[in-house]
C-alpha cells in the first residue's frame, strides 16, 4: 500500500501538530530536568589534561566511588550528594587525600604525582574570581 | 519554484538557530608545570593566542628553572657546585638569583634558595616524606648558605662555592614566571587576565567591566572556605602556609616550609601568610620568608617598606590585615572563630 | 531473479548514497554553527524516507543497518555505531508509523523522524555512559530537530517526486 504522505507536496495542518508535539515533549523534558534544589554543581575529573569522569554533584543520590586505575598511583574517589573527595591514593605525598571534601564551585583537589585534578564548577555565580593559598 | 520555498524557509529558520556569542567565557588553559597546577585565563575577546603564548613562556621557564630536570640551567649550576667553575646562565636567571640573594640579605635566616639539600633530606622533593636523622639533617644544613652563591650579573654567570650545595628556586620561580607571563600576555593584547600559578594569583588589569578582581584567601584550617576576599588590580597575591604539603609521623605534623635557621618546618606562630604586591616576584619570595619570620617580624618589615601588603593568619586565630588592603577586603571567617584586625604603620 | 537482482542493486546504490550523504554532512558540521553535541542535519534520513515511500520497510531497514555498519568502518567507533544505530532504528520505526497516519506530509514525517533520531541517540548515550547526564541535551536537540526535520522533509518531497520508483532500473 502507498502512503498518502508520500504523495503530498505541501505541508498539512497535521504537520504542525507533529511539530507542536515535539515542542511539547521538549518543554516537558525541560521542566522535568529543572534542578530540584540549589544550583547545578559539576565535578570534572581530569588525568593529565584528559577528562576521565564527570558528575553532577547536585543530582547524586547514592554515595558512589570511582577507582582511577590508569593513574600512575591508583586512587579512589568518593562521590556523595553535593561533595567529592579523594578517599585513597597510592601517591607518596597524600596531599590530595589531605585536602578532604570539596563542595563549592571553583574548588579543586589536585594530585600532583598523578597529574590529576578534580574541579568543581557551577551555574551559580561564584563569589570570587580566584583563590590564593 | 514553489518547491524551493520550504528550502528557503528552512534556511532562514536555521540561521535563526545560531545562538548569541557568549562573551563572558574567558579563553583558558590548565596544565601542570613547576610541580604545581597552573591556569591562565584571558577575558579579552580572542584571547586564545595570548593564553597559548603565555603557556609556552611558562613551560620554557619551567625547563630553565627546574632542579629535577637534568638539562636545566639550574641543574648545570648545581652540578658544578664546589668545582670553581663560573657557570654561564641566561640573563634572566642571573637576575633571579641576585634577587633571591637580596631577599636573603633583607631577611637574614628567613629565606634561602640554597635550602634544597634540606628539602631533599625531608623527602619533600620527590621521594617519601620522612623526618631525617640528626646526622643527615646536620650534613644537609652545612650546605645551606646563600652567601656562598656567587652571582656575576655583568658576566651573567654564577657559582656555588661548596660541593654538594644546590639551588632550588621553588620559593621564587612562580613569582618570576608570573612577571614574565604577564609581559607575554600584554604583548599579545591581553589587558584583563588571571594567572593562577599553584595558588599564586596574579591579577592582570581589572575585570572587563572595570571592577577589581575578587581573590579569596584560603582558610588554612578549612581549605573549603575563604578566610577573606581581596580586591586586586595589577597585583599578585601569593600565599604560603603549612597546610598544603605536609605529612604526619608519630602523631606530629611536619609541613614543607623549612626554617633555614633550624632545618625544621617553620613554627613561627603563623598558619599562613599572603603577600599582595605589584611586584610579582617580591610577593612570591616574601610569602615564604615572612611565614618563616613570624607575625612580629613580618609586620616590622612591612612598616619599613611601602611596596607590599599582608594578610597574616596566626595560630591563635587572628587575621591581621595591613591598612593598604582595608578598602577592598572583606572578612569571611567570623563564624569559624577568626577575629580580624587592621595593622597600621 | 531479475526482480531480486534489481532490489539488491537498488538497495546497494541507496546504501552508498546514504553513506555519501552522511560523510558529506560530516564535512560541514552544524555544531560549528550551534555547539550542541549530536546535532546534525540528518541527510542520510532522506534515503530512509525515500526507501520507506518507494520501496519497502524491509529494504529501508536493510539500507539503514548497512549504512550504520559501513559508516562506523569508515571512521567512527563502536560508540558512534551504537548512537547512529539506536537513533536510526527509532527514527525508522517512528517514520514507518507516521507514513501510515492520514493527513501528514513528508514534512511532519521527517520532523517526527528527526526528533526520534535525537531521542534514540540520547538514550544510547545514557546507556553507554551509565548516567542520565546526556538528557539535558535532548530538549535543545528536539527544538533543532524541528528545523533539521523540515529541511530534510522538504528535500525528501523533491526526492520522492523527482526520482519516482521505476522498475526499469
Amino acid at each position: 500500500m502507498k502512503s498518502p504522505a508520500a504523495e503530498r507536496r505541501r505541508p498539512t495542518p497535521w504537520d504542525a501538530v507533529v511539530a507542536l508535539a515535539v515542542i511539547a515533549f521538549a518543554v516537558v523534558l525541560i521542566v522535568l530536568l529543572r534542578p530540584t534544589q540549589g544550583s547545578a554543581i559539576t565535578a570534572v575529573v581530569t588525568l593529565d589534561g584528559e577528562p576521565v569522569a564527570q558528575y553532577r554533584l547536585d543530582q547524586v543520590t547514592q554515595p558512589e566511588t570511582l577507582t582511577v586505575d590508569e593513574a600512575p598511583y591508583p586512587l579512589t574517589i568518593s562521590i556523595e550528594p553535593g561533595r567529592i573527595c579523594i578517599d585513597h591514593s597510592d601517591c607518596p605525598s597524600q596531599d590530595c587525600v589531605n585536602t578532604g571534601w570539596i563542595s563549592r564551585s571553583g574548588q579543586q583537589i589536585i594530585c600532583l604525582p598523578n597529574r590529576l585534578v578534580i574541579s568543581l564548577s557551577g551555574s551559580e555565580d561564584e563569589e570570587f574570581d580566584a583563590v590564593t593559598g | 519554484m514553489k518547491r524551493f520555498l520550504p528550502f528557503l524557509l528552512s534556511i532562514v529558520l536555521l540561521a535563526g538557530c545560531t545562538p548569541q556569542q557568549a562573551a563572558t567565557e574567558p579563553a583558558q588553559v590548565q596544565f601542570f608545570a613547576m610541580d604545581t597546577l597552573m591556569s591562565i585565563r584571558v577575558y579579552n575577546e580572542g584571547g586564545e593566542d595570548a593564553v597559548q603564548a603565555a603557556r609556552q613562556e611558562v613551560e620554557r621557564l619551567d625547563k630553565l628553572l627546574s632542579r629535577t630536570d637534568a638539562d636545566s640551567t639550574i641543574s648545570a649550576l648545581n652540578s658544578h657546585a664546589g668545582d670553581g667553575t663560573m657557570v654561564s646562565l641566561e640573563p634572566e636567571v642571573t637576575q633571579l638569583l641576585s634577587f633571591a640573594k637580596s631577599v636573603s640579605e633583607l631577611l637574614p635566616g628567613d629565606f634561602d634558595i640554597t635550602i634544597a639539600p634540606v628539602m631533599d633530606a625531608w623527602g619533600f622533593t620527590t621521594e617519601e616524606r620522612h623526618v631525617p636523622s640528626e646526622e643527615a639533617l646536620s650534613a644537609a644544613m652545612a650546605l645551606v648558605d646563600s652567601s656562598l652563591l656567587t652571582v656575576d650579573e655583568s658576566a651573567s654567570a654564577a657559582r656555588l662555592e661548596r660541593a654538594g650545595m644546590e639551588v632550588d628556586l621553588g620559593a621564587i620561580a612562580k613569582g618570576f614566571t608570573a612577571a614574565q607571563a604577564e609581559a607575554v600576555l600584554r604583548e599579545n593584547g591581553a589587558t584583563s587576565a588571571l594567572l593562577d600559578l599553584g595558588g599564586n594569583v596574579t591579577a592582570i588589569g581589572s575585570k572587563l567591566d572595570g571592577t577589581a578582581w575578587q581573590v579569596a584567601v584560603k582558610d588554612p584550617q578549612n581549605t573549603d572556605e575563604a578566610l577573606c576576599v581581596l580586591s586586586l588590580t595589577d597585583q599578585t597575591a601569593s600565599t604560603s602556609g603549612g597546610y598544603e604539603r605536609y605529612f604526619e609521623e608519630d602523631g606530629v605534623t611536619y609541613h614543607h616550609i623549612i626554617d633555614p635557621k633550624t632545618g625544621y618546618p617553620a613554627d613561627s606562630g603563623l598558619r599562613s601568610v599572603t603577600v599582595i604586591s605589584s611586584n610579582h616576584m617580591l610577593a612570591d619570595a616574601l610569602s615564604t620568608a615572612l611565614f618563616v619570620a613570624g607575625p612580629e617580624e613580618a609586620l616590622d618589615f612591612w612598616r619599613s617598606r611601602d611596596d607590599f601588603e599582608l594578610v597574616l593568619c596566626t595560630d591563635d586565630n587572628r587575621v591581621i590585615v595591613t591598612e593598604g588592603l582595608e578598602a577592598g577586603y572583606r572578612p569571611a571567617g567570623e563564624d569559624r572563630g577568626y577575629t580580624y584586625e587592621i595593622a597600621r604603620r | 531473479m531479475s526482480g531480486s537482482l534489481q532490489r539488491l542493486t537498488r538497495s546497494a546504490v541507496l546504501t552508498a548514497l546514504a553513506l555519501a550523504l552522511s560523510v558529506a554532512e560530516g564535512l560541514v558540521p552544524l555544531t560549528i554553527l550551534f555547539p550542541l553535541p549530536g546535532l546534525r542535519l540528518g541527510l542520510a534520513n532522506l534515503v530512509t524516507v525515500y526507501a520507506l515511500c518507494r520501496l519497502s520497510g524491509r529494504e529501508a531497514l536493510l539500507i539503514l543497518v548497512a549504512r550504520c555498519l559501513l559508516g562506523s568502518l569508515l571512521g567512527g567507533n563502536l560508540m558512534a555505531l551504537a548512537f547512529s544505530l539506536t537513533g536510526g532504528l527509532l527514527a525508522l520505526a517512528v517514520m514507518a508509523l507516521a507514513l501510515h497516519l492520514p493527513g501528514l506530509s513528508l514534512f511532519g514525517v521527517s520532523i517526527a523522524g528527526a526528533a526520534a533520531h535525537n531521542t534514540g541517540q540520547i538514550l544510547a548515550a545514557m546507556a553507554v555512559l551509565g548516567t542520565r547526564a546526556p538528557l539535558v541535551y535532548l530538549p535543545p536537540l528536539l527544538l533543532c530537530s524541528l528545523v533539521t526535520g523540515a529541511v530534510t522533509g522538504g528535500a525528501s518531497i523533491l526526492l520522492v517526486h523527482r526520482v519516482p520508483f521505476s522498475s526499469r532500473a
